[in-house]
């Protein structure tokens, strides 16, 4: 629960190894941070978020869905209407393949869609506070929301990893 | 500084920069110039052209279109199959060449994949155009009616229907997302009320925070595996339109992968269309250098050779057959009332891109934009072949005809170009046509200690990213 006197620390560096420095530093006193790049890469991965993204299981459960989407609908559709044409089979599997195929791609893609805006939490319409434009620039920023009485230690351990600035400002 | 040849730039240029590729890159979302502007018209008036003829069509009725026995799929299911053709290629660059961690994909696939949308977003026009009365188009769509009628899954036309929407549904997708830290970045950096409304929505408030950045790059990872058999399958679909009928010169075994080489041949010849002017207006000789240049080229010589294998195969297989039907139809294709079209494909697929294996031609910026250009006018030539000629010389005498094209299909083929370049010449203006974060992704990230980091020389001059 966040104490009406929270402010976030914002640091601001220019080298991605201090950022994560501080960014150790934090982990071994357990407070929680966000750490902003404008950058994907594996080292802040490693660092920051080492287990496995769930995203790739609800892929899978999609795509499976879609599959047996895809041919149910071929089937069902076909024993409806059950029309013989060029003296295949009303059911034909191999015809109906495709539909299958189409739809595990699509039911897949779309519940991948689906995951990325739930797990990053988009679309965001809040301000994220701490936020600093320069980190989709070439900035790397680590945030820190804590107490008053904790904002000069958290300073000063950004301030000790190399952080060219580090501002104190209000958090939602 | 330009390179005079293929090899990555040399470690005593200027290095790139984080913040020099953001520059550069959103320097190019700047309020447009009088060029931008003419060129959107010119885009405009074709597409009005286009829009005009099928506004006639609609209203004096399908014969216009010079659609007719024995020629009943023409102009329009060539420039059906010419545009899902040329979308292929954003997609091999942005998915599969993702997967495969090659070298030169990052400054060209973003220009690589809006054309895929924008193609497939034009070829979806022709199957509407195609039924003269569009607005039975929603009876392609397995959805209940009082006329209890389902659409026939076991039809190649239906197969079209799911291939290529999903085609269009999956590149849009992969397209938004691989946009989305893009247009935070611009959002970043806008200044007028507009622009920061536009792309702080289209960015969905992307922060790029170590938890999204996470699930982005797994979700992006799964988006290229999934793009990466619609490569191979959307064509190979389209290709079973031809080859599922027992027409002489289309049922062939060997139409899908021929296809599909065809497709990602025209498309990568469409990307070098594209990037050429965009390189030269915008400056982004430091991002696309010849080294990419180089590597589409050697692309186009594969898939050319490819396609030149095809052809030789078709031509055998109908000679080793001794079917009478196969062989008089490949005898009609190059010595026939259309041996121009035939000759001009020849031409412009199998000959003239030998000349790639000449080094200094393969990073020769004009060379290549003529190239380009004779690369597609060939392969919707190949695609005039295969239909119209097989058509026009089916059985029976009796069933053969001849072929005159009318305005109106003419028109609407220009419209088409027009309905593309309108997308593209927009797409330029308002969102970031080379990938900003992917560039960064293989520059150096600044280190303090220990150097630099790992990054990969791929072409872009690189340097400390700082």
């Amino acid at each position: 629960m966040v104490e009406s006197s929270s402010r976030a620390v914002v640091g601001v560096f220019t080298y991605m190894d201090d950022a994560l420095e501080a960014v150790k530093s934090f982990k071994a006193a357990n407070i929680d941070y966000r750490m902003y790049s404008p950058v994907p890469r594996h080292e802040i991965e490693e660092v920051t978020y080492p287990q496995k993204s769930p995203v790739r299981t609800v892929a899978l459960i999609c795509a499976i869905t879609g599959c047996i989407s895809g041919f149910a609908l071929a089937i069902l559709c076909s024993l409806d209407w059950p029309m013989r044409t060029s003296a295949k089979n009303v059911v034909s599997i191999p015809a109906f393949f495709v539909p299958g195929y189409e739809w595990t791609i699509l039911f897949g893609g779309l519940g991948t869609l689906a995951s990325i805006l739930v797990f990053c939490r988009l679309p965001s319409v809040l301000r994220a506070a701490g936020y600093d434009p320069r980190f989709s620039h070439d900035k790397f920023g680590v945030v820190v929301a804590c107490p008053g009485n904790q904002v000069d230690d958290v300073r000063g351990r950004m301030l000790n990893s190399g952080a060219d600035e580090v501002d104190v400002r209000d958090s939602l | 500084m330009e390179h005079t040849h293929s090899d990555k730039p040399t470690d005593s240029e200027t290095p790139v920069s984080y913040a020099e590729v953001n520059d550069t890159v959103l320097k190019m979302l700047e309020p447009p110039g009088t060029g931008w502007f003419l060129l959107l018209f010119a885009c405009l008036f074709f597409l009005a052209i286009g829009a005009s003829c099928w506004f006639y069509q609609m209203w004096s009725g399908f014969g216009e279109s010079g659609k007719s026995h024995p020629i009943g799929w023409g102009t329009y299911i060539t420039n059906f199959v010419f545009w899902v053709g040329i979308a292929h290629s954003g997609t091999l660059i942005s998915a599969v060449l993702y997967l495969f961690r090659a070298a030169f994909r990052q400054p060209i696939y973003r220009l690589a994949e809006a054309m895929t949308v924008f193609a497939v977003m034009t070829a979806g026009l022709f199957p509407i155009i195609h039924l003269g009365r569009p607005w039975y188009a929603l009876w392609l769509m397995p959805y209940p009616n009082q006329r209890a009628l389902w659409p026939q899954f076991r039809s190649p036309l239906l197969w079209d229907v799911f291939a290529v929407s999903t085609y269009f549904t999956i590149s849009a997708t992969f397209f938004f997302v691989g946009l989305i830290p893009d247009i935070a970045a611009a959002r970043d950096r806008a200044t007028t009320k507009f622009r920061k409304a536009l792309y702080g929505v289209t960015c969905l408030g992307w922060r790029g925070s170590h938890i999204q950045w996470k699930h982005y790059q797994a979700a992006y990872l799964i988006f290229a595996a999934f793009a990466t058999p619609l490569v191979v399958s959307v064509h190979s679909v389209v290709s079973w339109d031809f080859a599922m009928s027992i027409v002489p010169g289309w049922h062939a075994t060997i139409f899908p992968p021929y296809f599909v080489a065809g497709a990602i041949f025209s498309g990568v010849a469409m990307v070098i269309t594209l990037a050429i002017p965009l390189r030269k207006a915008f400056g982004l000789e430091r991002l696309i250098t010849p080294f990419h240049f180089d590597a589409m080229s050697k692309l186009i010589l594969l898939t050319s050779g490819v396609v030149s294998y095809s052809y030789i195969t078709e031509f055998y297989t109908a000679w080793f057959s001794n079917n009478p039907f196969e062989r008089f139809q490949f005898w009609f294709r190059p010595f026939g009332e259309f041996w121009v079209a035939f000759w001009g494909m020849t031409f412009c697929n199998c000959i003239f891109p030998q000349l790639l294996w000449v080094k200094s031609l393969r990073t020769n910026i004009p060379f290549l934009f003529v190239l380009s250009i004779f690369i597609n006018i060939g392969m919707w030539l190949e695609r005039f072949n295969i239909i119209f000629q097989s058509l026009t010389r089916e059985f029976i005498p009796a069933a053969w005809g001849g072929y005159n094209f009318s305005w109106v299909e003419v028109g609407i083929t220009v419209g088409a170009f027009g309905w593309f370049g309108m997308w593209m010449t927009l797409f330029i203006k308002f969102f970031p046509s080379v990938a900003i974060t992917e560039i960064k992704e293989i520059l150096p990230p600044p280190m303090r200690r220990g150097g630099h980091g790992h990054g990969h020389d791929h072409g872009v001059a690189v340097g400390s990213g700082h």
